[in-house]
């Protein structure tokens, strides 16, 4: 096989993979909602209602697509690509597993190795945004335009936590690479601890995942989408596949910064303690640590659902006196220290 | 009661910090996720505890549901209703069409009284399922059952006619859903004069006399409330 054939392979396969987790996503985040909230949620379509998310797909496909009159038309087509896209060109970098020996050729389990792995992922998280704020301009309403407008403040005060969070990380591992930071998180840690990226940068993990669901715009930060304030934020005038394509792309985009945290902070796709290398042949080492990685990120995935479901939204003040007068200064203070730590030990 | 003034809470450190409260908060989530993931593995109808999957699980209904109406049927099979149309002046929904007709020679074991209902129609639409009706037949002819499926496709068929009404009570009796015979209602002496001077003395009477009548009135049960009407009128 030539090496583009596998390049074609690693991104269908990724490309179905970030499609898959979303569609399920869907459904754990009905199922489980309902568990947590003592209900039983949708569960008539197929086995445990697990063929509900195709319904709704069909159902938003076969909806009448309308663009409102006054809507700016190129736009309003343009902010939902806009905003699924992204998500899905960032699991261009994740590392969702070691490498496989397939046909005598080492792979690796990476679409591409990117040198600038993560800073690729802050960018494509910062292009998301726009497709918010540009669905919320276009559809010339006062509830989208709101959403989009919180969308832009909730991003600009959360980048700057979520950049000085990953500055650390850099600082520690000296690459921007998630495969080599991986990599770097091998062993252990003070003896005892796995050498994941949780224990030597608690306070950064902290910022990170807080700023990632921020990002996300998920509980308790979804104020572009509000549903008690601004009905739903800066998709209210969107309908059927439109519609679909954003609440997909936050589907995408969960899995997305599940796999980054994944990859980061918990070793990604290593075992603690246990390096599987040494005892399984090479195909199943591959398969293994898929496997390692997706449960890591399912984890992850879950978390996001369980948070939502526990945690009430915050008010928008809030939400920005979180931001600038909590987590900037924390994260400036982490980033002065581990600065120091690291010049220390060097 | 004074108003107790309210007093700012004082957050602690651990509560300012607000990841502390919200691990505490995951926990109970949590603790309902596992309790129902659980309960969901359960054999049988009715697993997740506070939800009926409805068309698989009913809900149990209590004896004296105010349902579907039957027209009830004595034990030889004769219906029971005379056309009297005091079910139709009770109704506070005016819902209710009664149309008498007298019994003819050799309809003896049909009907039981000298006359029937010969339409009987109950405007399903409008009926608020008050009970009014039951409590007013004279007869016991009327009586609400278990039925609670009313949905139709159409407007007409919202209207319930006589045979329809029929088929309530056999539907009905076939399930063992009748309701259990009603006891006599009991005539009782002694509430009856206290009652009487309690509500001349009106206004003047102390509180506690006042309260006794509509707890008398209480324990006669829902289906005396039309006669405990009647009798209170001279009263008041
Ligand atoms: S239940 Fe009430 S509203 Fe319905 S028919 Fe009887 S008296 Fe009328
Ligand atoms: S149901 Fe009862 S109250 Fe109504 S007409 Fe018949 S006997 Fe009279």
């Amino acid at each position: 096989m030539a090496d583009w054939q596998i390049d074609l392979i690693k991104v269908v396969f990724i490309w179905v993979w970030a499609l898959l987790i979303a569609v399920v996503m869907t459904w754990v985040e009905r199922r489980a909602s309902a568990m947590m909230q003592d209900r039983l949620g949708p569960n008539r379509a197929g086995p445990f209602g697990l063929f509900q998310p195709l319904a709704d797909g069909i159902k938003l496909f076969t909806k009448e697509d309308i663009i409102p009159e006054k809507a700016r038309k190129i736009l309003f087509v343009l902010g939902p690509p806009l905003f699924a896209l992204p998500a899905f060109s960032a699991y261009a970098v994740v590392p969702f597993g070691d490498k496989i020996v397939l046909g005598g050729k080492e792979i690796i389990l990476q679409v591409s190795d990117v040198n600038i792995g993560f800073l690729y992922v802050l960018a494509l998280g910062a292009i998301g945004v726009y497709g918010m704020v540009i669905g919320g301009w276009a559809s010339n309403s006062k509830y989208s335009i709101l959403g989009g407008l919180r969308a832009t403040a909730q991003l600009i005060s959360y980048e700057v936590p979520m950049g000085l969070a990953l500055l650390t990380i850099v600082l520690l591992y000296g690459t921007f690479s998630l495969r080599e930071m991986v990599l770097l998180q091998q062993g252990t840690f003070l003896g005892f601890l796995p050498n994941w990226g949780i224990f030597k940068q608690p306070l950064g993990f902290i910022i990170f995942l807080v700023a990632a669901y921020a990002e996300a715009n998920r509980v308790p930060f979804d104020l572009p989408e509000c549903e008690s304030e601004l009905v739903t934020g800066y998709h209210t005038e969107y309908g059927s596949m439109r519609l679909g394509l954003y609440l997909f792309g936050e589907y995408v985009n969960l899995g997305t910064l599940a796999a980054i945290t994944v990859s980061l902070f918990f070793g990604g796709w290593a075992l603690p303690y246990v390096d599987m290398s040494k005892f399984l042949g090479p195909v199943a080492y591959g398969i293994a640590s898929f496997t390692v990685f997706f449960l890591k990120q399912a984890f992850f995935l879950f978390l996001f659902v369980w948070v939502r479901w526990t945690v009430p939204r915050f008010r928008y003040d809030q939400l920005m006196g979180l931001g600038w007068k909590a987590l900037i200064p924390l994260g400036l203070v982490n980033l002065f220290v581990t600065a120091l730590l690291v010049q220390l030990t060097i | 009661m004074p108003r107790r003034p309210v007093v700012k809470k004082e957050y602690t450190l651990g509560e300012r910090v607000y990841l502390v409260e919200i691990t505490k908060g995951l926990g109970l989530t949590w603790k309902h996720f596992v309790f129902n993931i659980k309960a969901s593995f359960r054999k049988g109808p009715h697993t997740v505890p506070t939800c009926w999957q409805y068309p698989e699980d009913r809900r149990e209904i209590a004896p004296i549901f105010r349902g579907a109406h039957m027209l009830m049927l004595n034990e030889k099979g004769q219906e029971l209703c005379v056309g009297c149309g005091m079910c139709a002046k009770a109704c506070p929904a005016k819902c209710i069409t009664v149309k008498r007709g007298k019994r003819q020679e050799g309809e003896e074991d049909k009907y039981a009284g000298k006359t029937y209902c010969s339409t009987f129609e109950i405007d399903m639409l409008r009926c608020i399922f008050c009970g009014n009706c039951e409590s007013a037949c004279p007869k016991g002819a009327l009586v609400l059952g278990p039925g609670y499926e009313l949905a139709e496709y159409d407007m007409e068929s919202c209207i319930y006619n006589k045979e329809r009404l029929l088929a309530n009570y056999n539907e009905a009796k076939a399930e063992g859903k009748l309701k259990p015979p009603q006891k006599p209602v009991p005539v009782d002496a002694p509430p009856a004069p206290k009652k009487k001077p309690a509500a001349k003395k009106g206004a003047g009477a102390s509180a506690q006399k006042a309260k006794a009548p509509p707890k008398a009135e209480g324990k006669k049960g829902e289906d005396d409330a039309a006669k405990g009407k009647t009798e209170e009128k001279p009263a008041e």
